[in-house]
């Protein structure tokens, strides 16, 4: 038999309350009924000295007379209760405590890991752009630091339009001459072509936050063709601002805008093809098998063409401002881009307010 | 097979990109003929391709890639540029693959 005093001096010589090995005591404990909780012990020691007392006690009584035997048996049934309750308590105070300790390590746990994560963030400078309202808490994983890294870049991408935007906008009114307009308007077809550079490494980071338009405004996001905007439905808007224009220049953007529509119809029935294999890939075997590895290899095979489709979609909508800039004189291609600029500028300023308007009560 | 065909493409099969390259020659109202390769047969394939070649410097093979009037012409990403600047269809005309 487990001799108490001796586990109880080792446990109280650590010193230090240590829950795991305390609970690895208490599981051997609970084998040996020997308790070695610290707050604890008196009573188990004592109900071990009552115990041995008690049976001494009935030991000597039963040879002599019944008499005293009667009146030493109460003492000892009530001693017997006690003991059991005694007992009971500490089984349900030891059963407590394992709780208590378990949740406190779980917590431990929880708060280790949003300490790192906090810190990495940090070390990223994780930026909430002005086009992240809180449909960006659904981006839920790990933190991406590709994606962090894109949306510091894109807050400043943002900041700089403006300036442009603005730039561009007084140069106007303040009939500056073509060669400075040129200038003005390289810089800004460099800053788009900056914008579509960013997004191909940010879709190698993470295609469908990029498929998802995740870094745009709600507004912005409501017209998301392939990660972004749809060349020909902005040609559409843009045409009648531009006027006015010679017949031969309607004439090449009209053309400009079917080609564009092809382009986009041929990316989309792409697109469509890619959904339909991957369905086709994921469901293969029979579903309801439980197991589907084999399914998921393909499938991640075919995840990695909406890449393409990123950097395809992207390279239509750069060739399109290209092809826009060759068919205007400076003077439209500058209207032009302050239109675009503008219009981009409205939708985000939509957003925010969709997002600010005063709700009904519920 | 490339000298036959006024317009002919090659793809891996399944490829979805391809898909995206028939369908835009079709709605132009082509008719381009179409290899599908196996992926098992990407590497011989591409280099025979570059051999034929005749698209000048770049003759690096790319699936999927467009042979117009037997030379090859390039990707998605040419088709698409040229497309947009108005010189594809051109030059489709040119090699027969497209009339009016």
């Amino acid at each position: 038999m487990n001799s108490p005093s001796t586990q109880f001096v080792s446990s109280r010589r650590m010193g230090v309350y240590d829950p795991i090995q305390q609970i690895n005591m208490w599981g051997d404990s609970l084998k040996s009924n020997v308790n070695l909780s610290a707050s604890i012990p008196l009573i188990d020691e004592a109900d071990i000295k009552f115990d041995s007392q008690s049976e001494d006690a009935s030991h000597g009584i039963l040879g002599t007379n019944i008499k005293y035997d009667q009146e030493a048996s109460k003492p000892v049934d009530k001693i017997q209760r006690r003991l059991a309750q005694n007992r009971e308590a500490a089984r349900k105070s030891r059963l407590r405590k394992k709780a208590y300790v378990q949740q406190l390590e779980s917590s431990r746990l929880k708060l280790m890991q949003l300490e790192q994560e906090l810190e990495r963030a940090r070390q990223q400078g994780m930026y909430v752009a002005g086009g992240l309202d809180t449909n960006h808490l659904g981006f839920a994983g790990p933190i991406n630091s590709g994606i962090t890294a894109f949306e510091m870049e894109y807050g400043h991408w943002v900041e700089k339009q403006n300036s442009q935007i603005l730039e561009l906008r007084n140069a106007l009114n303040s009939h500056i001459g073509d060669l400075e307009l040129r200038i003005l308007v390289d810089d800004m077809m460099n800053h788009y072509t900056e914008i579509f550079r960013m997004k191909s490494a940010a879709a190698k980071a993470d295609v469908f936050y990029v498929m998802s338009g995740m870094w745009k405004t709600t507004a912005e996001r409501f017209f998301l063709w392939i990660g972004g905007f749809r060349p020909s439905e902005l040609l559409k808007v843009l045409l009648p601002l531009i006027e006015p224009l010679t017949e031969q220049q309607r004439l090449d953007v009209c053309n400009l805008g079917q080609s564009c529509q092809q382009a986009e119809d041929a990316l989309s029935q792409g697109m469509e093809k890619l959904q339909q294999t991957l369905a086709d890939s994921i469901a293969a075997g029979q579903l309801m098998e439980g197991s589907y590895i084999p399914q998921m290899a393909t499938a991640i095979e075919k995840l990695e063409a909406l890449v393409s489709f990123v950097n395809q979609a992207d390279h239509l909508r750069k060739e399109t401002l290209q092809q826009m800039s060759r068919i205007l004189t400076i003077r439209q291609a500058a209207r032009c881009l302050l239109a675009l600029g503008e219009y981009f500028q409205r939708l985000r300023a939509l957003s925010s307010l969709w997002s600010n308007r005063p709700r009904e009560p519920a | 097979m490339v000298s036959e065909n006024a317009v002919i493409v090659f793809g891996r099969r399944g490829c979805c990109m391809s898909h995206v390259v028939k369908r835009l020659l079709l709605g132009l109202g082509v008719n381009p003929a179409v290899y599908e390769v196996e992926e098992k047969d990407e590497e011989g394939v591409a280099r025979e391709l570059e051999a034929i070649g005749g698209g000048g410097d770049n003759n690096k093979v790319q699936f999927p890639a467009v042979f117009i009037g037997g030379k090859l012409f390039g990707g998605l990403d040419r088709i698409m540029a040229t497309h947009i600047s108005g010189e594809l269809v051109p030059i489709l005309k040119q090699a027969g693959a497209l009339w009016l």
